[in-house]
């Protein structure tokens, strides 16, 4: 399938997938703001914790 | 060029058949999740009240069809079609192949009968302990026989492919591993590590348990051992899915793999780290020392790794077959991409719901905030994610594209199949978003009424009736889902078969070299030898001395046998 | 071996994201006074549960001026004792164990949560700074009527307790 509707060739070199970094830099945005809210707002302000 | 089925008939055949019997399974792990759902929330109960284990039943076969029989056979499908392929020869030794296919039948049936037997009360027979059967919770004996079966049939497999690849070698001397192979001997490598866990458990424990030839056992002991295995077990589910993303994804989005070295770096982590972090379900265990926990928990959090570099290659490769299709921008190229070609859209949604449930498995491997949420609903959420879609949904659109190779026949109910993957991915969507949100105020998963006398749960947002309602029309959705694809399936296995010179009717199955070959990576990645040496020790640094500390408890000593048998309990 | 810069680039930051996890739970350690569940609540055989000292008869003691100590006992299907009864501001730890099969205690709605585990005492310290009524149950499956295995926590105001105590006498 996909290979018949190819536009052009690219090869390895002449390649910087530029459309992934900018994915997967969002991608570790939202891990972290998720993570500190996580931790933040439902556990550490969460009620009662096993301290001991 | 002829395909794989008039290639390689007999190799096509035990395709077939082991896909064929993963889908059976999956029909049923659907219908039984369908029933949960309906229960849990109170929309619809049928199989029994309360005092009637019959929820559990239904649970038990849930969990192991779904994750053990589902998965594992369509494993052994896929791995037997790469390794064939990809090597280009036959399976060595037909008589082989036929007894391991022959094992793990026998034994997914004798487990599947325990299972069922718990449904009626005329059969002296019941296995309502769950895909974890803990002890000192008993099944009976046929239960842990047939699971013994099973996997001593998928470690013969292992060796049918190993062998396969010996021979391989010696007509090829001085090449470098092909991926697809690396990959399946890698994951088999890992299989055999992690498995020892659970024969252990099984054989010098819970069989002679359930024969009445001890009369304890050390609960914690068998636990320990049952989560040595079952972490690896699930990369032993996701590896087939990483070597379809690797191999297969790219292609389906027009491209090429960006980096076969960064893959085989990939397969050698999970290897090394997959075993030596399972006491991280044991966070919440009394018995355990608390620096056990921790060593396990940066173990755990190192296996990231491997996970997120995936994350890049597939994407990159994606994208690589996107510019090749002129698309622009940063984000504009996925609007290029084939969405409409399930074997295409089934693999991306399911990746996409893997990076969210990637987030939760980081919350669930937190040490501190496990007590969060240990137990509760938000563990199937997250759970439902990546088994449940990552490596589901891939398994179903890899399907789509391998079923016309080990059948001659076309992909049938085109339109069908288009829209399977969506409604999957919405139907995930609600279900295990509710259910991570109801593990958040404490709603407990397991459980066949989480609705209680003395109190009431304080959701931060939302109410538990809107939760209940997503959960119920999320599992209907995907349950039409689960359907729609075998429907496709039946349809396309009853289809006529193309011709081997098909002329324009080829069947698609060529896998375009990495943009990045393997001569670009040190010879030393193919080392098998040293990464299985490095991967052993590494358990032994992180097992030795917690399993010392625990069996120096007792082996034998602990809890007596609580059969899980209606009689006993009411009694 | 060739790694595109790209690559790279997310190698690192994959890196830092881990060291980042690791050092969260080793600051909430360190720092919140979070304390995992461990060894330290001890062993006892399930057979000696019930002529036990502590859980042949379970009950919530008085230890120090705000200190409780729970001797627990998981049973199919219930907690004893149920409800635990304790005055605000106290610091409560909770010794839990079974005869029977595996068992989780969760206070509903907190970060209290522990597998109870035939032949261990989990030991847990929780501090109960608000009054208030806390849902319990149990989250691991554990025969036919798990999902009726629920139990309480009552954490009453200080004057209430004091009435409490007083009504005893
Ligand atoms: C039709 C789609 C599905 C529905 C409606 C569904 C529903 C559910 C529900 C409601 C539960 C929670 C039960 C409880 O804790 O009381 C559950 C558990 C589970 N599901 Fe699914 N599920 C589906 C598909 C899958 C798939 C495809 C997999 C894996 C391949 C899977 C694996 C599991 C496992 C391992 C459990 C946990 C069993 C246990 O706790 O012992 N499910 N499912
Ligand atoms: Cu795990
Ligand atoms: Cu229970």
């Amino acid at each position: 399938m996909g290979t018949e509707s190819r536009e052009r060739r690219i090869d390895h070199d002449e390649f910087d997938p530029i459309g992934t970094l900018a994915l997967i830099g969002l991608y570790f945005v939202i891990l972290v703001v998720m993570w500190v809210l996580m931790w933040q707002v439902e556990f550490l302000d969460g009620g009662p914790t096993v301290v001991g | 060029m002829a395909t794989f089925i008039d290639r390689y008939p007999f190799e096509a055949k035990v395709v077939r058949y082991t896909f064929a019997v993963s889908f059976l399974f999956l029909a049923l792990g659907a219908i039984g999740g369908m029933i949960q759902a309906l229960h849990r929330t109170g929309y619809l109960r049928f199989i029994g009240d309360i005092t009637d284990g019959s929820y559990y039943t239904v649970l038990t076969s849930h969990g192991v069809f779904l994750v053990i029989f589902f998965t594992v056979f369509f494993l052994v499908g896929i791995f037997t079609w790469a390794v064939t392929k990809e090597l280009d020869r036959e399976l060595g030794n037909p008589r082989l192949t036929k007894y391991w296919v022959t094992s793990m039948t026998v034994g997914a049936i004798l487990t599947s009968v325990a299972i069922i037997g718990g449904f009626s009360d005329s059969v002296p027979m019941s296995a309502d302990v769950l895909f974890t059967f803990y002890a000192p919770m008993g099944a009976h004996v046929l239960f842990y026989l047939g699971l013994t079966i099973f996997i001593t049939g998928s470690w013969v497999a292992g060796y049918d492919w190993f062998k396969t690849w010996w021979d391989w070698k010696k007509e090829n001397e001085g090449k470098r591993i092909p991926l697809m192979t690396f990959m399946v001997l890698t994951t088999m490598l890992m299989w055999y590590l992690g498995t020892i866990g659970v024969a252990v458990e099984v054989l010098f424990f819970l069989i002679p348990f359930s024969l009445g030839l001890v009369s304890e056992v050390n609960p914690l002991l068998t636990r320990t051992l049952f989560w040595f295995f079952g972490h690896m077990v699930v990369y032993f589910w996701l590896m087939p899915v990483y070597l379809l993303w690797y191999n297969v994804l790219p292609k389906l989005a027009g491209g090429r793999l960006f980096s076969d070295p960064l893959a085989r770096v990939v397969f050698i982590l999970f290897l090394l780290l997959s075993v030596p972090v399972g006491i991280h379900h044991q966070y919440v265990d009394p018995g355990i020392p608390e620096g056990f926990k921790f060593m396990m928990m940066t173990n755990t959090m190192f296996l990231l790794l491997p996970s997120l570099l995936t994350a890049f290659t597939v994407v990159a490769s994606i994208e690589h077959g996107a510019r090749q299709r002129g698309g622009t921008g940063y984000f504009g190229w996925l609007r290029t991409l084939p969405w409409g070609n399930p074997a295409f859209s089934g693999m991306a949604l399911a990746g996409l719901m893997f990076a969210a449930g990637g987030f939760s498995g980081m919350i669930n491997a937190g040490m501190n905030i496990n007590y969060l949420v240990h137990n509760t609903f938000w563990v199937p959420g997250h759970f439902h994610l990546t088994v449940g879609t990552a490596v589901a949904l891939t398994f179903m659109a890899g399907t789509y594209w391998l079923l016309p190779q080990i059948t001659g026949k076309r992909l049938a109910a085109k339109k069908a199949a288009a829209v399977q993957p969506f409604l999957w991915f919405v139907g995930m969507t609600f279900m295990s978003n509710a259910m991570h949100r109801a593990g958040l105020f404490g709603m407990p998963r397991r459980t066949s009424e989480p609705q209680y006398e003395g109190f009431d749960y304080e959701p931060a947002f939302g109410t538990v009736a809107e939760i209940d309602a997503q959960v119920v029309g999320g599992g209907i959705l995907l349950t039409l889902s689960t359907f729609l694809f075998l429907y496709v399936v039946v349809r396309t296995w009853m289809g006529t078969r193309v011709s081997a010179d098909g002329g324009d009717e080829i069947i698609d199955d060529e896998i375009p070299p990495a943009l990045s070959g393997p001569e670009d990576s040190p010879r030393v990645l193919d080392n098998l030898k040293l990464w299985t040496a490095i991967a052993i020790l590494l358990v032994i640094l992180a097992y030795a001395l917690p399993i010392a500390h625990i069996a120096s408890q007792g082996l034998y000593e602990g809890s007596e046998y609580f059969p899980m048998l209606l009689e006993v309990l009411t009694a | 071996m060739e790694i595109h810069k790209y690559e790279k680039a997310w190698l690192v930051g994959a890196l830092v994201l881990i060291v980042f996890f690791i050092s969260t739970v080793a600051y909430v350690t360190a720092v919140t006074g979070v304390d995992m569940v461990d060894e330290s609540g001890g062993t006892i055989h399930p057979d000696d549960v019930s002529d036990d000292e502590r859980f042949g008869d379970p009950r919530v003691e008085q230890v120090g001026e705000n200190e409780f100590e729970v001797y627990m006992v998981a049973l199919q299907f219930i907690f004893r004792p149920d409800p635990v009864e304790v005055p605000e501001g106290s610091e409560v730890t909770f010794y839990i164990t079974s005869d029977n099969v595996v068992h989780g205690y969760q206070i509903v709605g907190t970060n209290v949560n522990t597998m109870v585990i035939p032949g261990q005492i989990a030991e847990i310290t929780v501090e109960f700074d608000e009054a208030g009524e806390y849902g319990v149950l149990c989250n691991e499956y554990c025969g036919i009527g798990h999902a009726d295995m629920e139990g309480k926590v009552i954490v009453h105001p200080e004057d209430e307790w004091e009435e409490m105590q007083g009504g005893d006498d």
